[in-house]
């Protein structure tokens, strides 16, 4: 039963707008099958056909009267300004929501320069006072423009260096879980064991010194601080190895294993080539892999034959623990999940294949870069 | 009985030489990192090296390999190495290097003084003392190798020869066993016929017995 992995996580709305590229920009001609006066375009048409009109009849209005000054071109200057501010709010409802501040910028900015160049050319003035005007608009223009197009590749890019950040932090972090293990299991060695033996040792010596004159009870006594004292030293013993196990820092996974396949009541076969020593953490991951895989074989298919192959190198480690037992086993259960962490935790890959009666393959790839 | 001590651990190294000086053992030298070691294995040739697996500078197995290195200077040398863990590997790694005189036992063994004095003797006159728990995980382990001659063992063999590698007599045995002194002989004999031993020499016999049945399983 192979067990697919959970899918990743849905990556989280960028808070920053689309590239323009992205997003459709004011399409005046409407949605196809849209009723006709639905259309933006038709609206617009509308508005340039009533201007027309009022253009018309103000220059008879204007001829009619007699009136001298040709005042008519303000009341178009008028009409402009209102088809511009029509054509910008058309343009930026045409386009889709992630583009419509850039787009009522442009329009906006277009419309603003056309009615100054217009007030310019009806003012008759001789000097061309719109310049700075048009300058400043237009550079502002540009700087949102630049942000558009620079925002997202520069989000993506801060992303990016976030999940480079986040990766190594957490390998670290990692790292300094398996040192600080270590460095448990050493205190533990150098500081209540060895004080627990030189204890059991006082006590043997104490014991050897009694004479026979010495009560029963007083010799039961030192032999029972005796007993317990050899007590916590296995207690601490087997604590010490289940944190971090001493073969596995001194001699490295494949003799780990080796020792773990020595240990087991199972016919265990280990093939290894590891061609250079891997992180600790990830040495220790795939040795709590395989000491898990082990046991559970022994529990559930006792006499069967275990496999372990671990071949590694700079990149990646596999460690493949196959055995010929009952099969069936279930991916979910509690030792099999915990291993599964484990090894996501490295950004590694576990994989059980456990058809009832046809054995357990269980598979683990660790990173090693 | 020359006795030199490699421990790293101040109070263990002084309760060690008390306990063995009280015992009238003659601790000749005592160390703290390999290097000492071999330079009291050198000037004060002993008998018997008593050699905690953990030494500076890393305190992982640099005591174990000293004391490799010191047998290979000094191929007489007797190793009685104390550890905290049972690790086959280690128990193989010495057997290896071959010759007799080795025992491998937990530290807390040395507060069974008697058994613990019984175990440096028998390690000094180039016997074996292993531990008890080293033997059991040997037992419990499959043979990998698959040595011919130990397959053929019966159960019960296994059991006695595993009992002669933690160094006991045959009435220590018959005793473990709840068999009787003769049962015990008459297993030891078949052990020995099966793993093709020469006859004489008893002792050195059984010494040989022992060190085929800790290679096989180490």
């Amino acid at each position: 039963m192979a067990d697919a992995p959970p899918p990743p996580p849905p990556l989280p709305k960028l808070p920053f707008a689309p590239p323009l590229g992205a997003v459709k920009v004011g399409d005046l001609r409407g949605k196809p099958g849209e009723a006709r006066w639905r259309r933006p375009l038709f609206r617009l048409a509308l508005t340039a056909v009533l201007a027309g009109f009022v253009a018309v009849f103000t220059v008879l209005l204007w001829l009619v009267s007699g009136l001298g000054g040709f005042w008519p071109m303000w009341v178009w200057f008028g009409f402009g300004c209102l088809f511009a501010v029509h054509l910008t709010v058309e343009r930026t409802l045409a386009t889709d929501p992630g583009g419509r501040t850039y787009v009522l910028h442009e329009g906006a900015t277009a419309s603003t320069i056309a009615i100054v160049l217009a007030i310019w050319l009806l003012d008759g003035s001789e000097t061309f006072w719109p310049t700075w005007v048009i300058v400043t608009l237009a550079a502002a223009l540009g700087v949102h423009y630049a942000i558009r197009e620079q925002a997202p590749v520069f989000r993506a890019e801060q992303l990016m260096d976030r999940v480079d950040e986040l990766t190594q932090s957490r390998s670290g972090a990692l790292d300094v879980q398996a040192a600080e293990l270590r460095r448990i299991e050493r205190d533990l060695h150098d500081g209540a064991q060895a004080r627990l033996v030189a204890l059991s040792m006082q006590l043997g010596r104490a014991e050897a010194r009694l004479g026979d004159d010495v009560d029963e009870q007083t010799r039961a006594l030192i032999k029972g601080a005796q007993e317990d004292a050899r007590l916590a030293i296995a207690e601490l013993r087997d604590l010490a190895r289940g944190i971090a196990p001493p073969v596995l820092t001194d001699r490295g996974l494949a003799a780990a294993v080796e020792a773990l396949g020595k240990r087991s009541p199972l016919e265990v076969e280990v093939q290894a080539h590891v061609s250079r020593r891997p992180a600790p953490v990830v040495e220790s991951a795939a040795y709590f892999v395989v000491a898990e895989a082990l046991t559970n074989a022994a529990k559930h298919s006792p006499g069967a034959t275990v496999r372990i192959t671990i071949v590694g190198d700079d990149q990646r480690l596999q460690v493949v623990i196959a055995d010929d037992g009952v099969g069936g086993a279930d991916a979910g259960g509690g030792g099999l999940t915990g291993l599964r962490q484990r090894v996501g935790a490295l950004d590694g890959t576990f994989l059980v294949v456990s058809p009832r009666g046809h054995g357990t393959t269980i598979t683990a790839e660790l990173p090693c870069g | 009985m020359r006795v030199v001590i490699v421990e790293d651990h101040a109070l263990l190294r002084a309760g060690l030489v008390a306990l063995l000086r009280e015992n009238d053992v003659d601790v000749v030298a005592e160390a703290e990192t390999p290097e000492d070691f071999l330079r009291v294995v050198a000037a004060h040739k002993p008998d018997l090296a008593i050699v905690d697996v953990r030494l500076p500078p890393t305190f992982t197995d640099e005591g174990l390999r000293a004391a490799l290195e010191a047998r290979r200077q000094r191929p007489e040398l007797a190793v009685l190495v104390l550890s905290q863990y049972v690790e086959p590997v280690y128990t193989s790694e010495l057997l290896a290097s071959g010759g007799a005189g080795i025992g491998y036992l937990l530290k807390e063994r040395v507060g069974d003084v008697a058994g613990f004095l019984d175990a440096i003797r028998r390690v000094a006159g180039g016997g074996t003392a292993m531990d008890r728990e080293v033997v059991a995980e040997l037992v419990t382990g499959r043979t990998a190798t698959g040595d011919a001659a130990l397959e053929t063992l019966t159960p019960r063999e296994r059991e006695v020869l595993g009992l002669m590698a933690e160094g006991r007599t045959n009435a220590a045995i018959a005793d473990a066993l709840v068999v009787s002194g003769g049962a015990v002989e008459k297993h030891i004999t078949s052990i020995f016929s099966k793993l093709d031993l020469p006859a004489g020499g008893g002792d050195h016999r059984r010494v040989l017995a022992v060190l085929a049945f800790l290679r096989a399983a180490g």
